[in-house]
């Protein structure tokens, strides 16, 4: 039997998960999170209230926040759904960073392009599935690696994301590229050359909120990810080869083939999060920017904390897009930005330490010889 | 489960909620509210973005000491605050509404990176005085720009030539390693003048660059610096944010010349000297002129004259004779004897890496060949180009 047994208590495995469990645990975790947070704040001279109303007007409440909360919350949507695919069968995917540079890349590279001989809407288009394609064959690399030759993905999909970095690098700071500003201001400090106004992505502008085109467009993708998953055959093979890749053999079905697809889908995904970067937002294909930012890391967490749910995503991306813009309005001579971190980290610790409460409940046992009788049977 | 304990854990879960919330409410009794809503009643306020943290040792914290002598200055007059280690992109956006948000009237960003931002929020909000360290206006005019926004710097080359002057003095091969960041105009020519500060004692002497390509890196820089003692290098200049470069000087026992924060103390076995920037009375001038009225974007050039590049104190590796012969140059600066920067560039004909000649004997650079300077001088061994 497998049950964890400790300091008297026991923890073991829920035979069932109710409902209001998957909801209440994570809920209270965050607010534990708040609670130790408090004390952190306290011990640091802080008021842990206004940290946290400040929080909580700067990321979402006040005029324009919630607008620039959309603005952090894009890139962690993209990413967040590129680990939530990956993992979810078993494929750990932690090079949406090197995925979404190659997007950027790609994206930047057609606007360059193409981008002033066609109609906005169809140079946009090509942005996005450039964006995708970049993504998804650095994510391919690793899917093939490991479906074929039993590579281990943490390793080369991290170390693709070096890669990645280095060639954006060097198409920026170290060669003469395409990519490259050379001229006017360009001569003082190397940069990307501005995408032609007309590939600019759009924003929804709805007044006191403005949505980018890309935030949008994450969310299509977040739906179509959940039908795909929930709905297809395609969906329910990916869940059986997550599940016993041995059972989806005998099945008939090709785990192999499906482990490509899907890194090659979860990279689109990130593929697509660098092409809003550079469509949406920047403007430029901008390494430096990019590395400082580390969205696809982000992202990894913001699948996490969604449970690998691809709706789910979407709410978490905006909160710790709210979370993260609202770090900035805390940082400060009083307030080291290290702190911000600090409260950041808690919160995720929490949370995902409380989804062993979703799984295990806890037991008192009586005494400690009755534990080790336990552990032992 | 059955009803009952289904029940229980929700009594359970209750219990759990109201503590939260008990405990919650103690807190907010405990700290009865200590925000501050200033009644900005003649206090200006003012703002920082900085790429590093403030105890980077080196750009960030120099910055910093800036706006602690600016704040100092002016006492209650101003309320300053600053943000550190902001990405350079489209955050830095939101952290630029934010300042606006909290009622700052001028705000300084001080890595290149932010120029985009700065200038699109200048346009957003034309109540606010936007000023840029480091940028590229010189180049391209001020045509179409807001008005409220502004750059500045400062010749660093010239107090890094003087810096050249005691490497070039401190190092017995003439052979000097530097620690680069990117290979970029103002990198280069900071290079450039402290080779030709050391080639002003030694006309032999040559530099060795190796590039990190990044402004804070402490990891790279160490590495870089181990390369060039290895490669044979018995002095030591690095070009970067931070001293880790003064680590390997001091194992190695090598002259070592930081960059824009004096490190004379942590370093003081192999310290030389090195260009430091003094950001404080720039601040002070510009907050004063942003509160009375008279603010206006100057493209502010600081030299050595007006007390904006200077040299960190010297160290014991630096004889007698080369401190008066720098400390007689600086003088000669000072005074406005010398131009009001870069006299040195034109004191006789400059050859490129290739030998052809790129500034001739006599003539003077303007801001904008200084900006965009791309070439390495004769006695630099490394590519300008990355």
């Amino acid at each position: 039997m497998s049950a964890i047994t400790r300091f008297g208590i026991r923890l073991e495995p829920r035979p069932d998960r109710p409902r209001w469990l998957v909801w209440a645990v994570p809920v209270c975790s965050f607010f534990a999170a708040l609670l130790v947070g408090a004390v952190v704040l306290l011990v640091t001279a802080q008021n842990p209230l206004s940290t946290y109303l400040r929080i909580l007007e700067r990321g979402f409440l006040d005029q324009g926040a919630l607008s620039g909360t959309l603005v952090a919350a894009t890139p962690l949507l993209f990413t967040g759904l590129c680990a939530a695919v990956a993992f979810k069968i078993g494929f750990f995917n932690i090079g949406g960073e090197g995925q979404f540079y190659m997007g950027a890349i790609f994206a930047s590279g057609i606007a360059l392009s193409y981008g002033d001989d066609l109609p906005a809407w169809l140079a946009i288009l090509s942005m996005i599935v450039a964006g995708a394609i970049g993504g998804g064959i650095w994510a391919a690399v690793p899917g093939i690696l490991r479906a074929y030759f039993k590579t281990n993905e943490i390793i080369t999909s991290l170390m693709l994301n070096y890669i990645a970095g280095i060639i954006a690098t060097y198409l920026i700071f170290e060669s003469e590229s395409f990519w490259r500003e050379l001229d006017g201001t360009g001569a003082v400090f190397p940069k990307g050359k501005v995408i032609p106004l007309i590939t600019w992505w759009p924003n929804l502008d709805l007044g006191s909120l403005v949505i980018p085109f890309g935030f949008l467009l994450g969310i299509a993708g977040a739906v179509w990810l959940a039908v795909l998953q929930r709905r297809t055959r395609f969906g329910y093979e990916m869940r059986v080869v997550g599940g016993a890749p041995t059972t989806a053999r005998y099945a008939g079905m090709r785990p192999s083939r499906i482990i490509v697809i899907v890194a090659a889908i979860s990279g689109a995904f990130a593929g697509l999060g660098g092409a809003a970067d550079v469509g949406n937002f920047r403007h430029v294909l901008d390494p430096k920017g990019l590395q400082q930012s580390g969205f696809g890391y982000a992202g990894i967490v913001v699948a996490a904390l969604a449970r690998l749910n691809p709706l789910a995503t979407i709410f978490v991306a905006v909160i710790l897009g709210g979370i993260t813009n609202a770090g900035y309005a805390l940082r400060g001579p009083d307030f080291p930005s290290g702190l911000v971190g600090t409260l950041q980290g808690l919160i995720l610790f929490c949370t995902l330490g409380g989804e062993v409460l979703v799984r295990y409940r806890i037991v008192r046992t009586a005494s400690t010889s009755v534990a080790v009788k336990a552990a032992g049977s | 489960m059955g009803i009952t304990t289904r029940r229980r854990s929700f009594r359970k879960a209750g219990i759990v909620a109201l503590s939260l919330v008990a405990v919650l409410g103690l807190f907010a009794s405990a700290c009865s509210s200590s925000d501050d809503s200033s009644s900005s009643g003649g206090i200006t306020k003012a703002a920082w973005i900085y790429v590093g943290p403030i105890n980077d040792g080196g750009w960030t914290t120099a910055h910093n000491a800036g706006r602690e002598f600016a704040a100092k200055e002016l006492g209650a007059k101003v309320k300053t605050t600053f943000k550190e280690s902001i990405p350079e992109g489209p955050e830095a956006a939101q952290v630029i509404d934010g300042l606006v948000k909290d009622g700052n009237t001028i705000i300084f960003a001080t890595s290149y990176g932010y120029k985009q931002q700065m200038q699109d929020a200048a346009a957003k909000y034309p109540n606010v005085k936007f000023e840029q360290a480091t940028g590229d206006d010189i180049t391209t005019g001020k045509a179409g720009l807001p008005t409220n926004y502004n750059e500045y710097w400062g010749a660093g080359e010239d107090t890094l030539y003087l810096s050249g002057v005691a490497a070039g003095n401190a190092s017995k091969k003439g052979v000097i390693g530097i620690v680069a960041p990117f290979p970029i105009p103002e990198v280069i020519r900071h290079i450039n003048a402290f080779t030709l500060g050391a080639q002003s004692v030694n006309p032999a002497a040559t530099v060795k660059v190796v590039w990190t390509k990044s402004w804070f890196n402490p990891t790279l820089e160490r590495q870089a610096a181990e390369s060039l003692v290895s490669s044979g290098v018995d002095a030591l200049f690095s070009h970067q944010d931070g001293p880790a470069a003064g680590e390997v000087a001091k194992a190695g026992n090598l002259p070592w010349v930081g960059y824009d924060s004096d490190q004379s103390g942590s370093y003081s076995s192999v310290w030389l000297t090195t260009a430091t920037y003094n950001w404080g009375p720039y601040y002070l001038a510009k907050i004063n002129a942003s509160s009375d009225g008279t603010w206006k974007a100057d493209n502010y050039y600081g030299t050595i004259a007006d007390n904006f590049t200077s040299l960190a104190p010297f160290g014991t590796l630096v004889s007698g004779a080369t401190k008066s012969s720098i400390d007689s140059q600086l003088a000669l600066a000072k005074s406005g004897g010398a131009k009001s920067f870069g006299w040195f560039w034109g004191l006789q004909d400059r050859l490129d890496q290739d030998g052809a000649v790129k500034i001739k004997k006599g003539t003077s650079l303007t801001q904008k060949d200084l900006y965009t300077m791309s070439y390495f001088v004769k006695g630099v061994d490394g590519s300008a180009k990355g």
